[in-house]
């Protein structure tokens, strides 16, 4: 379970991007979040890993507060949260093999992963969730041999390598065509009922959003404002988390304050 | 708007001449400094001492010294040929070991990389590094280590330290940072994400710059050899103290050679990693 408690992030001394923020997110279920671009939707998932520092707050995954831990400590912990990116962020000339077994990189130690010596258990579980997914037969390309849609499949594996008890998906479809996109969202919803894991998205197409997963929270300016399922998002709540723009709303705010 | 008003009549104005604005908008800043400058090199070139009476003496030695050099002397190859051999080891090794400390180097003069301290110590090392021209930093050594190609091989790894540092720092400068987040969120250590996230990202320019480098070496080792560190360029300060013109010509002639083949290598090798 994760719980997300009174978390508040600023950059600098600007308005907060996120304001005060709660949201618990229980075992199996595909969660959407969606938002105008600045609602705050990528830095609430950055924060859940911290690769973006929260200001005040905490988070807690299964029992461990992220927001206390040490350098050291999160590195640990980090294992725990899987990671998939809008831009993949596939390393280009490593093959796919070796993509996927960096997400096994806190696990061994460094000298086995300079030497590229896998424990045979992460190879074998590498090549199952690759069949799983369809890439078996990439293991030795390169990572930017293959299309969109492949890239993003060896990143979902490399994030499944973790073994998390929780998968982040920062738009994972935006870079990828309507067809493809459809595939790795019905894949992430399918991922998540075999493997019992509960999976964060942040979405710009609502469409997908409600197709896919079982609760769809609605950000507009660092704050939830619709949290329910999908099929309860009806056109006047829409209207309001789209409307206006962020930039208008900090000035709305900047003018309040 | 107010043109249109203007017009009255339902024909709109089309403007139709546009002229590129100025570099420098103020006109008298703009011919200001045009006068400044052309006033400084008149001054320059009318104050510089220069003794035309011996610039002339000179074209008659010149012609002596060319005079003498031809035609080339190959008589003593064996001499050559050891001084060239030298130079191509002072080139490798300064290029290895410069590539080889160049490497860490860069990562502490990343910004991206490297904690603010560290990072002010890297610039600081190859700012020091790259503020000597090789010459100047060959007679240092030369003082320091005695003749020879030590003296070479030192003062050519500081120069490709200068380089190659430099350069491969502001590659990394430029990295893709959303691998590292994918490594850093996967929980990698630091070390492991450089080799995994940074490291093939960089490789290619790695290379490119030390095969750059070594080229570059090679004839840099030339011109260093002359104050005295080793190489090719002291068997050419000797035949020149010796009025050895003819031989003189001859090792020119081969270092040309040499680096030409060098260059084309280097830049067939270049294309081909790109």
């Amino acid at each position: 379970m994760l719980e997300i408690k009174n978390l508040q992030k600023s950059y600098g001394k600007g308005a907060p991007v996120l304001k005060d923020l709660n949201l618990t997110v229980r075992g199996e279920q595909v969660l959407s979040v969606i938002g105008s671009s600045g609602a705050g939707k990528s830095t609430l998932l950055r924060c859940i890993n911290r690769l973006v520092e929260p200001t005040s707050g905490t988070i807690t995954l299964n029992g461990t507060d992220f927001t206390t831990l040490t350098k050291k400590e999160l590195r640990m912990e980090r294992r725990r949260i899987g990671m998939i990116f809008q831009s993949f962020n596939l390393v280009d000339r490593l093959t796919v093999m070796e993509n996927i077994q960096s997400g096994r990189l806190g696990y061994i130690s460094t000298w086995a992963a300079l030497t590229r010596r896998y424990p045979k258990e992460d190879i074998r579980k590498a090549y199952q969730l690759m069949e799983r997914v369809g890439i078996a037969h990439y293991a030795n390309k390169r990572a930017d041999e293959l299309s969109g849609g492949e890239r993003q499949r060896v990143g979902v594996v490399r994030a499944l390598m973790q073994r998390p008890e929780i998968l982040l998906a920062d738009e994972p479809t935006a870079s990828l065509d309507p067809k493809t996109s459809e595939q790795i969202m019905a894949l992430l919803r399918s991922l998540a009922e075999e493997l019992d894991l509960p999976v964060i998205i942040n979405i710009h197409n609502v469409t997908e959003a409600k197709e896919y997963s079982d609760r769809i929270v609605g950000m507009r300016y660092g704050k939830i404002i619709f949290d329910d399922l999908p099929d309860a998002l009806n056109k006047e709540q829409m209207d309001e988390i789209y409307s206006g723009t962020p930039a208008e709303d900090r000035q709305a705010m900047g003018a309040a304050a | 708007m107010s043109a249109m008003s203007k017009s009255g009549d339902s024909t709109p104005v089309v403007t139709d001449h546009w002229k590129k604005p100025p570099f420098i908008e103020n006109p008298i800043i703009r011919y200001g400094v045009m006068l400044a400058v052309f006033a400084y090199l008149s001054i320059t070139l009318l104050t510089l001492p220069i003794d035309w009476q011996r610039a002339a003496e000179g074209l008659e030695r010149a012609s002596r010294i060319f005079g003498g050099a031809f035609p080339p002397s190959f008589e003593r190859s064996g001499l050559l040929i050891k001084g060239f051999l030298e130079s191509f080891k002072i080139a490798i090794l300064a290029s290895v070991g410069g590539v080889l400390l160049s490497v860490p180097l860069a990562f502490m003069a990343a910004k991206n990389i490297a904690p603010k301290s560290i990072y002010l110590l890297g610039r600081g090392i190859i700012i020091v590094a790259r503020s000597f021209h090789p010459v100047i930093v060959a007679i240092l050594f030369v003082k320091a280590v005695g003749f020879g190609p030590l003296a070479g091989v030192l003062t050519l790894v500081v120069y490709s330290i200068g380089f190659v540092a430099k350069l491969l720092a502001e590659r990394i400068e430029e990295i893709d940072f959303g691998q590292v987040e994918a490594l850093k969120s996967a929980g990698a250590s630091f070390i492991a994400t450089v080799a995994y996230a940074i490291l093939p990202q960089i490789m290619p320019r790695l290379v490119g710059l030390g095969i750059y480098q070594l080229d570059s070496n090679l004839r840099a080792s030339a011109v260093v050899g002359i104050v005295g560190a080793g190489g090719i360029g002291a068997t050419l300060a000797n035949a020149f103290g010796r009025y050895d013109y003819d031989f003189a010509l001859a090792i020119t002639m081969v270092i040309v050679g040499v680096i030409l083949i060098s260059e084309a290598f280097s830049g067939v090798i270049r294309k081909r990693i790109s």
